[in-house]
């Protein structure tokens, strides 16, 4: 044998052995967008430093985006254990907490010097956690700060702004800063932007909606129920979605369709393609996840409103502003034959060094405000997003249950039904009591 | 080089109709085993579970409920909404499939004669997965960034395939567009093993063209016909794919096929055992939706 071929061989025997203590876990997490470039990054951070100390190793491994939670369910539910940690999210993590290993040790002082008690709160079901946030969610308004500054400025547009919210909303009415929306203010500028009614309007539509039935999407359109004060259920655990509050929010979307203030395929769109609307310049402002941000500021994709837009909170109802906000979290699959070395990657996710790691590739951890402040030259987004959640916030009553995915899902059908005219709203909402009695045993 | 069968030894004794029946049922018994082995366990285990109390945390069940399931099921009126969907999407589209079908045979069985390689380029559509054939119109049909939209827009058109004027149109449209190539590969064939002597006959009697096509083509391929649009109904029946990608079922139901049905009923409901009984049930319908049609198609010698 020559040396050569002994020192390969060597080479080899070496590198098998030194795999071979690698215990490798892998982690199911959200794909695409900020979210996944993020994780990557810190995942291959970890392998170098805490895994190589420990001798533990960790994968990412990515489902499509569609239907990825019923992936995920049909996994876990058959005990698979083809990924060690996998994600959580507030409004589901009822469902998935019977296939999931309780993180409660891990829930120590140092984690609560990185996330608020809310954020953590957000990944527990009947007390225990079951998570590491990672992403928070809330949305924003996103809006075209050229034409709103023209709107306030120019009198002309503001006469024809008049006429148009007398003609189609019976009050003749005065645009106001984004900042002082309330719904009647977005509907207005909504139509007031939108071509068909108002042919000097610079942009094709007002706003664009997301009315795809999924339910995601009733997520978004449901912060303008709860800012007139609808909730899931009353105190006493009664279902209360047949209120004026809900019978006003549906209202609201169905008046936009039916006067085409949002693009006339909007029943079929959903997060991508209301980005794509607003990106290309024709949308004047609309309701989005926060983690749009990341990819709307990108100028090389969406070139036409670079410079142009800016985000704020959503409009107020009579009961003030609101936002439907949940996080994206990781915790443990309970079939998972190597959970300390899980538990060792989750330790690191959740410290303040990773945390920031993940924040600087573009993530939006729900950390507190020290942490906030850190990042908030570079990161305006986050900012917003975490005074949001703080003060306008709001999950709904049983919405962190082992049912909400479900709910969410059948009030996704019902809400579209109504707004496509398939069903009235009498129909819709007595739809969506009857399924939740059926959840809720009531 | 040494034939994979010595005919000599395994036809011993046996006339040929004798031969090519014991060849055929060597064939067959091999597929049959291959398809017990796929579709077997899964099958099996619908069974079970559409006759048990099933949960995603007890996929085991907790004992025979009897037909409970099926009860259940079938007493939902959402589910007589989406068997409608299913029967007027699956005749639609059969009836523009085969149709397109047979009018692309008698108009180009005569070009793919001295050009048979065209047929490949006419399979095309057939090829892509229907899942993504829903992405595809997705992109392709979008207001902002679609190309036909664009296009249409630059011709002083606005027209918005995926609002709800038009949805139904589109996705119909799809699944017509995806499959029509089945139909007229199945219906090519049937038209190239006609003899040439019989349109020659068929032209000395006066019969060309369109006389010859209708009158002489169509009935000896009528079998063909049967056939295809049994799988083609029975295919779009079951549609699934592209329909969830562009509209998930909706706006509401009105888009719900029977497959996307069961498919909320047991992943958004977490309903397993009365999806899973509506299956089994769509299973016999199919099968003997087939057998009818291949009983009212194929006709057996009687020797």
């Amino acid at each position: 044998m020559t040396l050569y071929r002994k020192s390969v061989l060597t080479v080899s025997a070496l590198a098998m052995s030194a795999s071979a203590a690698l215990a490798d876990i892998t982690i199911l997490a959200w794909p695409g967008g900020a979210p996944e470039e993020s994780l990557r990054a810190l995942v291959e951070q970890y392998n170098e430093t805490k895994g190589a100390e420990i001798g533990s190793k960790a994968e990412l491994l990515y489902f499509s985006r569609d239907n990825f939670f019923d992936k995920m369910l049909s996994d876990v539910a058959a005990g698979s254990t083809e990924f060690d940690v996998m994600l959580t999210a507030t409004y589901n993590v009822g469902k998935y907490a019977p296939f999931m290993e309780p993180i409660d040790d891990l829930i120590t002082d140092d984690l609560r010097s990185v996330f608020p008690q809310s954020a953590i709160d957000s990944q527990s079901f009947e007390g225990r956690f079951y998570g590491i946030p990672t992403d928070l969610g809330v949305h924003f308004l996103y809006y075209r700060t050229d034409l709103i500054d023209q709107l306030l400025s120019d009198a002309a547009w503001q006469g024809r702004y008049a006429e148009i919210s007398e003609e189609f909303l019976g009050t003749a009415m005065q645009p106001k800063a984004p900042g002082d929306w309330t719904w009647d203010d977005f509907m207005a500028s909504a139509l007031f932007f939108t071509k068909s009614i108002n042919p000097d309007s610079p942009v094709r539509y007002g706003t664009v909606l997301q009315l795809k039935n999924l339910l995601f999407n009733v997520m978004i359109w449901q912060g303008i129920a709860a800012s007139y004060g609808g909730d899931w259920l009353d105190a006493d655990g009664n279902i209360t979605v047949d209120s004026d509050a809900y019978r006003k929010a549906l209202a609201l979307y169905k008046r936009l369709v039916e006067l085409e203030a949002t693009p006339a395929d909007s029943l079929s769109y959903e997060y991508a393609e209301a980005n794509g609307a607003f990106g290309t310049g024709r949308v004047a402002f609309y309701t989005q996840w926060s983690a749009a941000y990341a990819s709307l500021v990108d100028e090389e994709e969406y070139p036409a409103i670079a410079g142009k837009f800016d985000i704020l909170h959503q409009p107020a109802g009579s009961e003030g502003i609101k936002t439907h906000f949940h996080a994206l979290g990781l915790g443990i699959n309970a079939a998972s034959e190597k959970k300390d070395e899980a538990r060792a990657f989750l330790s690191y996710l959740g410290s303040e060094e990773a945390m920031k790691m993940y924040i600087d590739g573009g993530g939006q951890p729900p950390v507190v405000g020290r942490i906030v402040e850190e990042v908030a030259g570079d990161r305006p987004d986050m900012v917003a997003m975490s005074s949001h959640a703080g003060d306008y916030g709001h999950v709904m009553a049983g919405g962190t249950s082992a049912s909400a995915l479900d709910i969410y899902t059948n009030q996704a059908e019902n809400f579209t039904g109504y707004w496509a005219g398939q069903f009235d709203i009498d129909t819709a909402i007595s739809n969506v009591e009857a399924f939740m009695a059926g959840e809720f045993d009531k | 080089m040494r034939p994979w069968i010595d005919r000599a030894r395994f036809g011993a004794g046996m006339n040929l109709q004798q031969q090519e029946r014991r060849s055929a049922r060597i064939f067959l018994v091999s597929m049959c085993v291959f398809l017990a082995l796929i579709l077997g366990f899964p099958t099996l285990a619908n069974i079970w579970f559409s006759f048990n109390e099933v949960t995603f945390h007890n996929l085991t069940g907790d004992g025979f409920i009897g037909f409970r399931n099926y009860r259940i099921a079938l007493s939902d009126p959402r589910l007589w909404d989406a068997v409608g969907y299913s029967i007027k999407f699956a005749v639609i589209c059969t009836v523009f499939e085969v149709g397109f079908a047979l009018l692309l045979v008698f108009a180009l069985h005569p070009l793919l004669l001295r050009r048979p390689w065209l047929t490949a380029i006419l399979m095309i559509p057939m090829m892509v997965s229907p899942a993504l054939m829903g992405v595809m119109y997705r992109l392709i049909l979008n207001e902002f960034v679609g190309i036909v939209p664009g296009y249409l827009e630059k011709l002083g058109f606005t027209l918005n395939f995926l609002s709800l004027k038009y949805i139904q149109f589109t996705v119909i449209a799809i699944e017509v567009l995806q499959w029509t190539p089945f139909a007229f590969l199945i219906l090519l064939t049937a038209r190239q093993s006609l003899p040439y002597d019989l349109e020659e006959a068929a032209a000395i009697d006066g019969a060309t063209g369109t006389r010859f096509n209708v009158l002489v083509v169509l009935p000896l391929i009528a079998p063909a016909i049967i056939i295809v649009s049994f799988i083609r109904f029975i295919d779009s029946f079951r549609v699934f794919d592209h329909i969830f990608v562009l509209t998930g079922g909706g706006p509401g139901n009105s888009t719900t096929s029977l497959s996307i049905y069961i498919y909320k009923i047991f992943f958004k409901q977490n309903d397993l055992g009365p999806a899973v009984a509506l299956s089994m049930t769509l299973l016999v319908a199919t099968l003997a939706l087939l057998y009818f049609g291949l009983k009212l198609a194929v006709r057996r010698d009687p020797a």
